[in-house]
């Protein structure tokens, strides 16, 4: 490749404490390249972006940009430097409007002796934004008013709209649907060809190899080499990844196995207002259940109403034995666990330590007469991660310090740990790399084989096909197709339930 | 590459142990011991004498069986600004029924305090209102309750309860009221669930926590012991005034930030912040009056304290509007 050089990044190093979390990485990408950048959790890849953003501090090194030392102390520095990224979080600020958002920290050439010229503001925002051919987000309108798809695409205009010389996305992906994503692989095309630079980083790694030029590979901190895209396949990415041979067993490979009779739970007539619209269904003995469609489709919501979490909902959640589930107490005394998709709010208590985390749906077994052995509670909590193999110092630990894969394993681990018959996982691969992916998808496997019963919702289509015994496609707060596990099933049967 | 590294290791290392968890940890005890040190050297060591401690330890009775209580909200993340008219109204309360019985007063006393928990309660739970939003309103609510029954004389204590106004009676309350807040805290899920609530309330109620009701019955029990703590004070003081509980709730809640609890509540707060945190207002608190200087200026120094202890302490990590 003749291309010129735009970026060179050279001895980047970074520590956090005892973590090497960037060590000594050298690399060079080109000016008009999509460049894949992938390594497992905790590889270091999101704090080498972060770094050459100015989100972080550089430990060590320098990044050359147009054969220019960066000096970079700040995201104002690196936006000015010509580099802007898109995070994975939701990274607009509610109660301004769309053209607000669009033009925060750039406000200047609207401001008349301090006076914001708002209608010239909101102009120039709908211009931008009717370039991008996303012309239904109204400038002048409140950002709060648009679903978390459409502020993700408001943010990926902030990002793009100055033509920056080096765009980074940082698992953006994971939050956009079907449609989100193809404007986004547009808006990557175009800055290719207009001769500026992507990086992309993703855990789904056939999304990786189809829309980038290039990709990186980094392992524990450490850069492990760059490959071509068209050259590898997916498989030959987790080994650099993960630095062995990963087995083929990634996915279930059994077909045709019946499901049992069993029911353990059946919804009926299952109503949230905005959310949900009638929903019906049976989930048995030994099954996993698995729920797609759309981001906005409602299936989320399926797993909170089952768990009892849903604030105002109709309709009946009963167990075998005719128990109704009304509150979530109720449903984890059953034997119903609820791993949510927003892990970090729901699903684990960030500023708590591994063992409060783990014992706590447990509290009411582990006492004995109303009393609570903290040796018993430490004991508990130690056995059910080290089950899961969470890579901690000990469950002291707090969670906020765990990698998303590790926080995954906490939450799967206090399920565990309560001995849940009913698991309902949403998104239970959610930004987790492939070894922890592969982890969680052969432990639904074995509970599927003791009997455990499953709903998995996921937007992952291949997790769907890989994993479910039946799936549900949602949409508009519909059960909008039924399919039922086969090697002829492919994805786009699935997609065409969802649009 | 050495311009990039404007800070030297040393500077760095001593940021990072200033603004580290080790040196938060040990805060409250180092100050503890510097507050003692500067109060004995500032008065000449007149703070330690027997006598002085004998009058420093009848002034934290009531408040420490107040910040027991208060310790449970603050855990939660949120806060109650009511302790001081709540404790006005209770012993009022417990001073009008000191006529018919000692036991009846101790009871009327603690209802009339969970009475007015269960209020507090109540609208932040149903209500989703803020907690400091609901105690401001009802603190302003019960001073005026309390004022209009005291404006025109203070209202009398019988004799009968006044006669026990003696420090075995009142260490053993206040050690009571310790001892079973603690085992409820650390041996009981209780201390798990406001904990929990405090890290982290929607996570929380994911785990099964009845958060509603555990943040409901934290302010009923604060408001009971607060009434609790109101028999303590009339026994003390035999009469109640207008002024009765002045001010009680930034006395708690400072004792209770200076004792190391963090504002934020949650995962790292420790018994021991009740005690060390009462124990060093006291100790200020009779150190500057030693000190002769005038209650406003005590007042001022306090509150400068304060200032610098929190902005010292503070978890900004978890800092989000306090509940």
């Amino acid at each position: 490749m003749d291309k010129r050089t735009l970026l060179v990044a050279e001895g980047i190093d970074k520590r956090f404490g005892i973590t090497h979390a960037v060590n000594n990485v050298s690399l060079e990408i080109a000016a008009g390249e999509i460049r894949g950048l992938i390594g497992e959790n905790g590889s270091g890849k999101s704090t080498f972006c972060q770094m050459l953003c100015g989100i972080y501090s550089i430990g060590e090194g320098t990044f050359t940009l147009d054969g220019e030392k960066l000096h970079i102390r700040n995201q104002v520095d690196a936006n000015n430097a010509g580099i802007s990224i898109i995070v994975q979080e939701m990274g607009t600020l509610s109660g301004l409007t769309v053209a607000e958002n669009i033009y925060l920290g750039h406000e200047e050439p609207f401001m008349h002796m301090g006076v914001k010229d708002t209608r010239a503001m909101n102009r120039e925002a709908q211009q931008i934004l009717d370039s991008y051919g996303f012309g239904r987000i109204k400038a002048g309108t409140m950002i709060d008013h648009y679903n978390f798809e459409d502020r993700k695409l408001v943010e990926i205009v902030k990002a793009t709209y100055m033509k920056p010389k080096i765009l980074v996305i940082d698992e953006t992906t994971t939050a956009l649907s079907q449609n989100g994503r193809l404007e986004l692989y547009k808006i990557m095309d175009a800055i290719r060809a207009d001769g500026r630079t992507v990086i992309f980083i993703s855990h789904d790694l056939g999304e990786v190899l189809a829309h980038t030029d290039t990709v990186s590979v980094l392992r524990d901190g450490e850069f492990i080499g760059t490959v071509n895209s068209s050259e590898v396949t997916e498989d030959d990415l987790k080994r650099l990844m993960v630095g062995r041979e990963i087995g083929t067993a990634y996915y279930r490979t059994d077909y045709g196995q019946p499901i049992t009779g069993e029911a353990v739970l059946s919804v009926e007539d299952v109503t949230v207002p905005g959310e949900l619209n009638d929903i019906s269904f049976v989930l048995h003995k030994g099954e996993i259940l698995g729920f797609g469609g759309l981001s906005e489709c409602g299936m989320h919501e399926v797993g909170k109403a089952i768990f009892g979490a849903s604030w105002d909902r109709e309709g009946k959640v009963k167990l075998a034995d005719g128990t109704e589930i009304n509150d979530i107490p109720t449903a984890i005394s059953h034997s119903i666990a609820y791993a949510s998709k927003d892990r970090d709010n729901e699903s684990i208590i960030l500023n708590e330590s591994i063992r409060n985390n783990i014992v706590l749906p447990s509290l009411n077994d582990l006492a004995s007469h109303g009393l609570l052995n903290g040796r018993k509670l430490n004991r508990f909590a130690d056995e059910q991660a080290k089950n899961m193999q969470t890579k901690m110092q000990n469950v002291g630990q707090f969670v906020s310090d765990l990698s998303g894969g590790n926080k995954q394993k906490v939450v799967l681990a206090r399920w565990l740990g309560k001995g849940s018959d009913i698991l309902v996982l949403d998104s239970p691969t959610r930004g987790i790399d492939v070894k922890v992916k592969q982890a969680i998808y052969a432990l639904m496997a074995e509970l599927r084989e003791q009997g455990k019963a499953i709903i998995m919702i996921s937007e992952e289509i291949p997790e769907l096909l890989g994993m479910a015994d039946r799936i549900f496609i949602m949409k508009d707060g519909r059960i909008n197709g039924e399919f039922t596990r086969s090697p002829e099933l492919g994805e786009e049967d699935l997609i065409a339930k969802m649009v | 590459m050495e311009k990039k590294n404007n800070k030297s290791p040393e500077q760095s290392r001593l940021r990072s142990f200033l603004t580290g968890d080790k040196l938060k940890a040990a805060l409250p005890l180092i100050g503890f011991v510097i507050i003692i040190v500067v109060m004995h050297i500032m008065t000449n060591g007149k703070i330690l004498t027997p006598k002085k401690l004998r009058l420093l330890f009848s002034q934290i009775y009531y408040p420490t069986i107040v910040a027991t209580g208060v310790f449970f909200i603050m855990t939660l993340g949120s806060i109650d600004f009511t302790e001081g008219s709540t404790l006005g109204v209770a012993s009022i309360v417990v001073s009008v029924l000191s006529f018919y019985s000692i036991p009846l007063a101790i009871a009327g006393g603690i209802l009339t305090g969970a009475a007015i928990g269960a209020i507090n309660g109540f609208f932040h739970v149903k209500f989703r209102l803020p907690s400091f939003i609901v105690t401001i309103c009802t603190m302003y609510l019960f001073r005026g309750v309390c004022a209009y029954f005291t404006t025109e004389t203070a209202v009398p204590a019988s004799n009968a309860i006044k006669s026990l106004d003696q420090d075995w009676l009142k260490i053993t309350i206040t050690l009571a009221v310790l001892a079973v807040a603690f085992f409820l805290f650390k041996f009981t899920r209780i201390g798990n669930d406001v904990k929990a609530v405090g890290s982290g309330e929607t996570a929380a109620r994911f785990s099964g926590v009845r958060t509603g009701r555990v943040k409901f019955l934290a302010f009923v029990a604060a408001g009971a012991l607060t009434g609790l703590a109101a028999f303590v004070n009339v026994i003390k003081v035999g009469s109640i005034t207008s002024t009765a509980g002045n001010q009680l709730e930034t006395q708690i809640l400072i004792s209770l930030v200076l004792g190391g609890l963090p504002i934020t509540g949650g995962a790292k707060v420790r018994f021991s912040n009740i005690i060390i945190g009462t124990l060093m207002y006291a100790i200020l608190n009779s150190g500057l009056s030693i000190l002769g200087y005038e209650p406003q200026v005590q007042q001022l120094i306090k509150g400068i304290v304060f200032l610098i202890f929190v902005a010292l302490t503070i978890d900004r990590k978890a800092l989000k509007v306090i509940k």
